[in-house]
C-alpha cells in the first residue's frame, strides 16, 4: 500500500469518527433540550410534540449504539403507538381550563432540586459500572468486522427472544393482555348502581 | 467509533433527572405521565449504552421489555385518567382528593 493511499484512508477514518461523534453530541443536546421543553411547555399538545422529538433523537442514539431493532421499535411503538394514544386522550379530555392554570406547583424548586439530586445519584451509583475492572469494553462494531451479525441486529435479537428469553417474552405478552383488560375495565362507562 | 461511555450514561442521568423534575413539578396528570415516559427513555438509553460497551445483548432485550411495559403502563394510566375525567372534568392532580365518589 502506498503511503498516500494509507494517508487517505487514515483521513477518511478520522472524518468518519469525528462525524459520528459530532452526530452523537448533536443528538444528546437535542434530546436534553426537547426533554426540558416537554416538561415545561404549558400546552399539553406542545409537550407531546417535544416528547416526540425526544423519542426520535433517542432512536438516533440507539442507531449509533448499534441497536437497530431497538431504534425501529422506539419509532414504531413509542413515537407511533404510545404517543398517538396520549394525543387521543388529550383530545378526548379537552383541557381548556388546564392551560389557564399555573403549569408548576409552588413547590417546583424542590422538584428541580430532587431531579438534580436524582441525576447525580444515578451518575454516582453507576461510577463503578461504567469502567468495570477486568472487562475491556469491546464495541460491537469491532466484533462485527471479524464476522458474524452485529449485536442488536434483527437476527440476534430474534434468536435471543425465542431462545434464552422465551419465558420472559411470553410473560410480557401476558402483562400486555392484563393491561388491555384493565384499560377497558377502567375506562368503561359504569352503569348506575340502583 | 469511540463514543465515550461517560457521555451516554451522563445523558441518561440528565434525562432521568428532567423526568423526575417533570413528574414532581407538573400539576397535570397527563404531563406527569409524559415525564414518566422521559424517565423510561433515559433508562432505555442507559441499557442500550451498557449493551454496546459490554458487547452484551441482554441490555437491549431488557430495553425491549421496558418498552412493552411502558405501553402497558400508558394503557392502564390513561384509562385511569379517562375514568377520573368522567367524575371530575379536567386533569389536575390537585382536584383528585377522594378515593371514591
Amino acid at each position: 500500500m502506498s503511503f498516500q493511499l494509507w494517508l487517505l484512508r487514515l483521513k477518511q477514518q478520522f472524518w468518519r469518527m469525528s462525524l459520528l461523534t459530532a452526530i452523537f453530541y448533536y443528538l444528546a443536546a437535542a434530546s436534553v433540550a426537547s426533554a426540558l421543553f416537554a416538561v415545561t411547555r404549558k400546552n399539553p399538545v406542545h409537550s407531546m410534540l417535544w416528547v416526540l422529538a425526544l423519542f426520535l433523537h433517542v432512536a438516533g442514539i440507539f442507531l449509533l449504539l448499534g441497536a437497530e431493532f431497538l431504534a425501529a421499535v422506539q419509532v414504531i411503538v413509542y413515537a407511533g403507538a404510545i404517543l398517538v394514544f396520549y394525543l387521543f386522550v388529550v383530545m378526548l379530555l379537552d383541557l381548556p381550563v388546564e392551560v389557564e392554570r399555573p403549569r408548576f406547583g409552588s413547590h417546583w424548586p424542590v422538584a428541580a432540586a430532587v431531579g438534580a439530586c436524582f441525576a447525580a445519584l444515578v451518575w454516582l451509583a453507576q461510577a463503578p459500572m461504567r469502567h468495570p475492572p477486568g472487562i475491556a469494553p469491546g464495541p460491537a462494531v469491532e466484533r462485527a468486522a471479524t464476522g458474524g451479525p452485529a449485536r442488536g441486529s434483527l437476527a440476534e435479537i430474534g434468536a435471543a427472544l425465542f431462545g434464552p428469553f422465551a419465558f420472559p417474552f411470553e410473560l410480557v405478552s401476558l402483562v400486555l393482555l392484563a393491561a388491555i383488560v384493565g384499560a377497558v375495565v377502567l375506562a368503561r362507562k359504569r352503569r348506575a348502581l340502583s | 467509533m469511540t463514543l465515550p461511555v461517560d457521555a451516554i450514561q451522563g445523558l441518561s442521568a440528565v434525562l432521568f433527572g428532567i423526568g423526575v423534575f417533570g413528574f414532581l413539578a407538573r400539576r397535570n396528570i397527563i404531563l406527569m405521565f409524559i415525564s414518566v415516559e422521559v424517565m423510561l427513555n433515559a433508562v432505555n438509553l442507559s441499557l442500550a449504552g451498557f449493551a454496546w460497551f459490554l458487547d452484551d445483548l441482554r441490555g437491549q432485550i431488557l430495553a425491549l421489555f421496558v418498552i412493552a411495559l411502558a405501553a402497558a403502563e400508558a394503557g392502564v394510566g390513561l384509562g385511569l385518567v379517562i375514568a377520573l375525567n368522567r367524575n371530575k372534568p379536567g386533569a389536575a392532580v390537585a382536584d383528585v382528593t377522594k378515593l371514591k365518589w
